[in-house]
C-alpha cells in the first residue's frame, strides 16, 4: 500500500458525511423550530412579561406593577366560580367522552353486518363544522326548540336548557361530547383491533367470561391508548371556547364561564390585557400540570407498553 | 371479543346502536330540514320531522345578508394553506427527528414538544400584539401562520415522527447506495411511504383550521374577511335575535360538503386517523 | 471490478470499540466471505466498506482510491440487504432501475440494463409487480437484480439468505455463486452460517470480537485452523477439543491417554483437536462409552465420553452400539490439531 505506517493521516474534508447529514437535519427542522420560537415560545415569554404590567388599551396605560396582577388573581371573586366551571366542564367531558367512546368502540368491534355504516354515522359529527354543530344544538335546546317539543309529545315539560343554571353546563358538555366522541371511538377501536385474538382464545380456554375477558385482557392492553386519549381530551377540554360563546355566552350568571372564555372577556371585551395575560399564565400552568400528572400516572397505571 | 353472536344478541346490539345514534344523527337531520322551513314553522308544535312547507329562499338570504361566498372562500383557502403548510413543516421536522442524527436533536425535540402544552388560547394576547405590530390584524395571516407553526403542527410533527421511526432503516441505506442524498431520500422514499400518516395529519389539520373560532373573532374585524364559523353567528335580526332558518341554511352549507367528502372517503379517513401513532 | 483493501480499520461507537484494527486484502474479482459469531462486527465492517458507517481509524480503498470520506453512491458499490430493502411503493422494474435513474442514465439505457438483469435472474415476468406481491425468494432475486444492473466495482451482501427457508437458501446460494462466476465482480459476503462460507468463498475471513482470527481458502481453514477459535468455528459438528498435556507417551487428558505422532516437544498446557470424521472405530484404541447414537442415513453421529470429555464421532458405517456400551476409537494422526491452551495458537 502506498500509505506507509506512521505517515500522518490525509487531511479529511470539512464536509464529512456526518457533518453534511447533521446540516441536513437542521435544515429539515428549521421551519418548525423557528416557527415554534416565533409563534409559541416568544409569545409565551411575552405573556409573562405582560402579566407583570397594568395595561388597559382603552385608557392607553402600560405600567410595570410587579406581582399586582397575580395578587388580583388571588383576590378575584369571580375566579373560583370560573375554575369550578372549568373543572366541572373538563371532568364531565372527559368522563362522558371516554366512557361513551369505549362503549361505542366495543359495539363497533362486534361481528355484525353493516357495522361500517354505524361507524360512519357515529363519527360524522367530528367532520361537521364545530360552530354549525353548536348552532344546531343551540336551536334544539331553545325553550321552544326541538328537544322540548319532542319531550312535550311524551308529556314532559322540559327546562329552558341553556338558561337554567343546573342544565346549562350539562348541555354544553353533552353537545361537545357528541361532537367529538367519534375521534376517541376510532382510536379505541383501532386499539381493540390490535389486541391479539389468541389472548381471547386463551382466556376462553381458561374459562373467562366476556366481562372478565374485557376487564383482564382488553382494558390492560388498551390502557396506553386510554391514557393518551385522555390527555388529549383533557387538554382539549381546557381550550373550549366556541361552544360556550355560541350556546351560553358564559351564562346563566357565570355558571358556564370557563377559563378561556373568562380570559377572552377580560382581554378582548374589557381590554385588560395585563390581567388577561395573567389568566393565560394560569391556563398554561393548569395545562402543564395536568399533562405532567397524567404522564407520571403513565408509569403507574399503564400496565402494558410496547 | 369477536365471537359469533346469537341472533337475539344481534338484535339487541342493533337496537342499542340505533338508539345511541339518535343524538349523533338527529341534529344534522334537524339542521337540514329546519333550514328549508319558513320561519313561522320553525318552532311549530308538534315538531315536524319533515317540513310541512318548503321555503328555499333562506338559502338566497344567506348570501344577501353576508358576503357568504367570500367567507366560504376565506375558510376554504385558509384551511387548504394551513393543511399543506403543516404537512410540509411537520413531515420535514418529523423525519429529521426520527431519522437524522444531529447534535441536540433530542433536546430540540423536547423544546418543540413544549408547543403541545401551549395552545394558542394561552398566547392569544401577545399574538394579537405581535400581529398588530406587523400590521396583520384583519388579515388572514394570523389564521395561517399560527396553526402551521403552533400546537397543531407540533402534534402533526409528533405523528409524523412516530411513523418515520418505524420505517426500516435498510430502505434508506439502500437509497443512499442507490445514489440519493438526504433530501431525495425524504422526498422519493420516506414521504411516499408515509401517505397514511400524512392523511391523518391532513384531516386533523384541516378540521382544526376549519373549526377555528377564537382566533378569527380576535384577529378579524370586517365581514369581508370573516371565516365561516364567525359568519355563522352573525345572522341576527335588528334586536340581536338569531334568524334561525337562515343561520341553519348557512350551517347546512358549511357542514354538508365536508360531510359528503367524509362519507365518500370514510375508509381512508378512519384508517388514517387510527394510524396516528396514538395507539401507544 | 476492483480490489478492495482494508488497512488497520478500527471502529468505535462512542467510546466502545467494536473493531480493533482489521487488515484484509481482497483481490480483484475475489469472493470473500466474512464469518464469525453474532456481534463480532461483520456487518459493521461491511457497512464501513459501503460507506453507511463512518470509519474511526484506518483506510479503506476500492481500486486505487481511498474511499473513507466518500458517500456510498460515490464508491461504486452495490449492496444486498438482509431484509432486501426493496422500495415498497415501486414496481420491480422501478426498483431495479432506480439507481441508474439517479445517475442520469437515459430511459432506453435503463430499460436495457433492467431487462438484461431480469433475464439473468429470471425476473422478466415479475417486472410490473410490487414487492408485496413477491415471494421471499423472488424478493431476494430482485434485490440482487438491483445490485447488478449498475455493474458496480464491488458487491456487498449482508446475510442475504437468512430470511429464506433451508431449501431455498441452498438454491439461492448456488445462484449467487453462479452470478459471481458469470460477472466476476469482487464480492464481500457476510454470513454467520459457516456452510455458506465454506461453499461460496474463494477466501474466508473468520472474525471474532472485532478482530480477524484467520484469513484463508475454505479448505485451508478447515484443514489447518490457525487457532482454537477457528478450529471450533469452522466445521459441523465442531472439532473435538480435549485439554491436557503432551508427553512422550501420548496426550494425557483427564481420564484418558490419546495417541500422538512421534517427535513432539512435551507441553504442559495443550489442547488436542480432532474432527469427528477423523475418528474411526477399531477393535483396540481409546475406549469410549456411547451416550447417544444419531443415525443420519448416510452416516452416523455418535456422542461418547472419553475419560471426562465428551467426544463426537461421525462414522460412515452404521453403528450397532447401544448407549452404555464401550467402543474403541482410533484418531487419524495425519489430521490431528494441537493447540496451546493458553494462547489458543496452533502447535503442530
Ligand atoms: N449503533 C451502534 N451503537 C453501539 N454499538 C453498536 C451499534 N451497532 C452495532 N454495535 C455493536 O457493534 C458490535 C458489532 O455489531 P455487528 O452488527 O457488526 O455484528 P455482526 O457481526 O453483524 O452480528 P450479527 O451476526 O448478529 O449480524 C456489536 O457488539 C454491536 O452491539
Ligand atoms: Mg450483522
Amino acid at each position: 500500500m502506498t500509505i506507509a505506517a506512521g505517515t500522518p493521516r490525509r487531511k479529511r474534508p470539512f464536509w464529512t458525511i456526518e457533518r453534511r447529514d447533521a446540516a441536513a437535519g437542521y435544515l429539515f427542522i428549521a421551519p418548525q423550530l423557528i416557527g415554534i420560537v416565533t409563534f409559541v415560545l416568544f409569545p409565551l415569554g411575552l405573556v409573562f412579561y405582560y402579566s407583570l404590567h397594568e395595561w388597559n388599551v382603552l385608557a392607553n396605560t402600560f405600567n410595570f406593577v410587579g406581582a399586582a396582577n397575580y395578587q388580583m388573581l388571588l383576590a378575584d371573586k369571580a375566579l373560583p366560580q370560573v375554575l369550578l366551571s372549568s373543572a366541572i366542564f373538563s371532568a364531565g367531558l372527559v368522563i362522558l367522552n371516554m366512557s361513551l367512546a369505549l362503549l361505542l368502540a366495543v359495539l363497533l368491534d362486534q361481528k355484525l353486518k353493516g357495522i361500517t355504516v354505524f361507524r360512519t354515522l357515529f363519527f360524522s359529527p367530528v367532520v361537521v363544522s364545530l360552530v354549525a354543530w353548536t348552532i344546531v344544538w343551540s336551536f334544539l335546546l331553545q325553550n321552544n326548540g326541538g328537544i322540548n317539543g319532542l319531550l312535550q309529545l311524551i308529556g314532559v315539560e322540559g327546562p329552558n336548557w341553556l338558561r337554567t343554571p343546573a342544565t346549562a353546563m350539562i348541555s354544553v358538555v353533552v353537545v361537545q361530547v357528541f361532537k367529538n366522541v367519534g375521534l376517541n371511538m376510532i382510536l379505541f377501536l383501532a386499539a381493540l383491533q390490535g389486541v391479539p385474538k389468541e389472548l381471547y382464545e386463551a382466556a376462553r380456554v381458561d374459562g373467562a367470561g366476556r366481562f372478565k375477558q374485557f376487564r383482564r385482557i382488553t382494558l390492560p392492553l388498551i390502557s396506553p391508548t386510554i391514557l393518551l386519549t385522555s390527555i388529549i381530551t383533557i387538554v382539549g377540554s381546557l381550550q373550549v371556547f366556541a361552544q360556550i360563546a355560541v350556546l351560553t355566552q358564559g351564562g346563566p350568571g357565570m355558571t358556564t364561564t370557563v377559563l378561556v372564555y373568562y380570559l377572552y372577556q377580560q382581554a378582548f371585551q374589557f381590554h385588560f390585557f395585563g390581567y388577561g395575560s395573567t389568566l393565560s399564565i394560569l391556563l398554561f400552568v393548569i395545562v402543564a400540570l395536568l399533562t405532567f400528572v397524567q404522564w407520571q400516572m403513565r408509569k403507574r397505571i399503564v400496565f402494558y407498553e410496547n | 371479543m369477536k365471537t359469533d353472536l346469537s341472533p337475539r344478541m344481534k338484535v339487541a346490539l342493533y337496537g342499542l346502536m340505533c338508539v345511541l345514534l339518535i343524538p349523533f344523527v338527529f341534529p344534522t337531520w334537524w339542521m337540514l330540514t329546519s333550514s328549508v322551513k319558513p320561519i313561522s314553522d320553525i318552532f311549530a308544535f308538534p315538531p315536524d320531522l319533515w317540513p310541512r312547507r318548503f321555503d328555499f329562499t333562506t338559502y338566497a338570504r344567506v348570501f344577501e345578508l353576508q358576503p357568504f361566498a367570500r367567507q366560504y372562500w376565506n375558510s376554504a383557502y385558509i384551511a387548504a394553506l394551513v393543511t399543506i403548510g403543516t404537512m410540509i413543516v411537520s413531515s420535514m421536522a418529523g423525519y429529521a427527528f426520527a431519522r437524522i442524527k444531529f447534535p441536540f436533536s433530542n433536546a430540540i425535540f423536547m423544546i418543540v414538544l413544549l408547543g403541545l402544552l401551549i395552545p394558542s388560547e394561552v398566547t392569544i394576547v401577545p399574538l394579537f400584539q405581535m400581529f398588530l405590530k406587523w400590521g396583520m390584524i384583519n388579515t388572514h395571516w394570523p389564521l395561517i401562520l399560527v396553526p402551521i407553526f403552533g400546537a397543531p403542527s407540533v402534534f402533526a410533527t409528533f405523528v409524523m415522527r412516530q411513523f418515520f421511526i418505524a420505517l426500516p432503516g435498510e430502505l434508506e441505506e439502500a437509497a443512499r447506495v442507490d445514489g440519493l442524498g438526504r433530501f431525495k431520500i425524504f422526498w422519493l422514499i420516506a414521504l411516499p411511504l408515509a401517505k397514511p400518516a400524512l392523511g391523518a395529519v391532513a384531516i386533523f389539520t384541516f378540521l382544526h383550521s376549519w373549526n377555528l373560532y377564537l382566533e378569527p373573532i380576535v384577529f378579524l374585524s370586517s365581514t369581508q374577511m370573516f371565516t365561516l364559523p364567525q359568519a355563522l353567528t352573525q345572522f341576527t335580526d335588528a334586536y340581536g335575535g338569531a334568524m334561525w332558518n337562515i343561520q341553519l341554511a348557512a350551517a347546512t352549507m358549511t357542514a354538508i360538503p365536508v360531510l359528503l367528502v367524509f362519507i365518500v372517503a370514510q375508509k381512508q379517513f378512519v384508517e388514517g386517523l387510527a394510524h396516528t401513532g396514538l395507539k401507544g | 471490478m476492483a480490489p478492495v483493501t482494508l488497512k488497520s480499520i478500527t471502529k468505535s461507537y462512542g467510546t466502545t470499540p467494536v473493531l480493533h484494527g482489521i487488515d484484509i486484502d481482497i483481490a480483484d474479482g475475489e469472493f470473500v466471505v466474512l464469518v464469525g459469531p453474532s456481534g463480532c462486527g461483520k456487518s459493521t465492517l461491511l457497512r464501513m466498506i459501503a460507506g453507511l458507517e463512518t470509519i474511526t481509524g484506518g483506510d479503506i480503498s476500492i481500486g486505487s482510491r481511498v474511499v473513507n470520506d466518500l458517500e456510498p453512491k460515490d464508491r461504486d458499490i452495490a449492496m444486498v440487504f438482509q431484509n432486501y430493502a426493496l422500495y415498497p411503493h415501486m414496481t420491480v422494474a422501478a426498483n431495479m432501475g432506480f439507481s441508474l435513474e439517479h445517475r442520469g442514465a437515459s430511459k432506453a439505457e435503463i430499460s436495457e440494463r433492467v431487462n438484461w438483469a431480469a433475464d439473468i435472474l429470471g425476473l422478466r415476468p415479475l417486472l410490473d409487480r410490487y414487492p408485496r406481491q413477491l415471494s421471499g425468494g423472488q424478493r431476494q432475486r430482485v434485490a440482487m437484480g438491483r445490485a447488478i444492473v449498475r455493474n458496480p466495482q464491488v458487491f456487498l451482501f449482508d446475510e442475504p439468505l437468512s430470511n429464506l427457508d433451508a431449501k431455498l437458501r441452498v438454491v439461492m446460494r448456488g445462484e449467487i455463486k453462479g452470478l459471481h462466476q458469470r460477472l466476476g465482480v469482487t464480492t464481500v459476503y457476510v454470513t454467520h452460517d459457516q456452510v455458506e462460507a465454506m461453499t461460496m468463498a474463494d477466501k474466508i475471513v473468520v472474525m471474532n470480537g472485532g478482530r480477524v482470527e484467520q484469513v484463508g481458502a475454505p479448505l485451508d481453514l478447515y484443514d489447518r485452523p490457525a487457532n482454537l477459535f477457528v478450529a471450533g468455528f469452522i466445521g459441523s459438528p465442531a472439532m473435538n477439543t480435549l485439554g491436557g498435556r503432551i508427553t512422550p507417551d501420548g496426550f494425557v487428558a483427564a481420564g484418558a491417554t490419546l495417541p500422538l505422532p512421534p517427535g513432539l516437544t512435551p507441553a504442559a498446557n495443550a489442547v488436542y483437536g480432532i474432527r469427528p470424521e477423523h475418528l474411526s472405530l477399531a477393535d483396540t484404541g481409546i475406549p469410549a462409552i456411547v451416550k447417544l447414537v444419531e443415525p443420519m442415513g448416510s452416516e452416523t453421529q455418535v456422542t461418547m465420553t472419553v475419560g471426562e470429555h465428551t467426544v463426537i464421532g461421525v462414522f460412515r458405517e452404521r453403528l450397532k452400539a447401544k448407549p452404555g456400551e464401550t467402543v474403541h476409537l482410533r484418531p487419524d494422526l495425519e489430521a490431528l490439531h494441537l493447540f496451546d491452551a493458553a494462547t489458543g495458537g496452533r502447535l503442530n
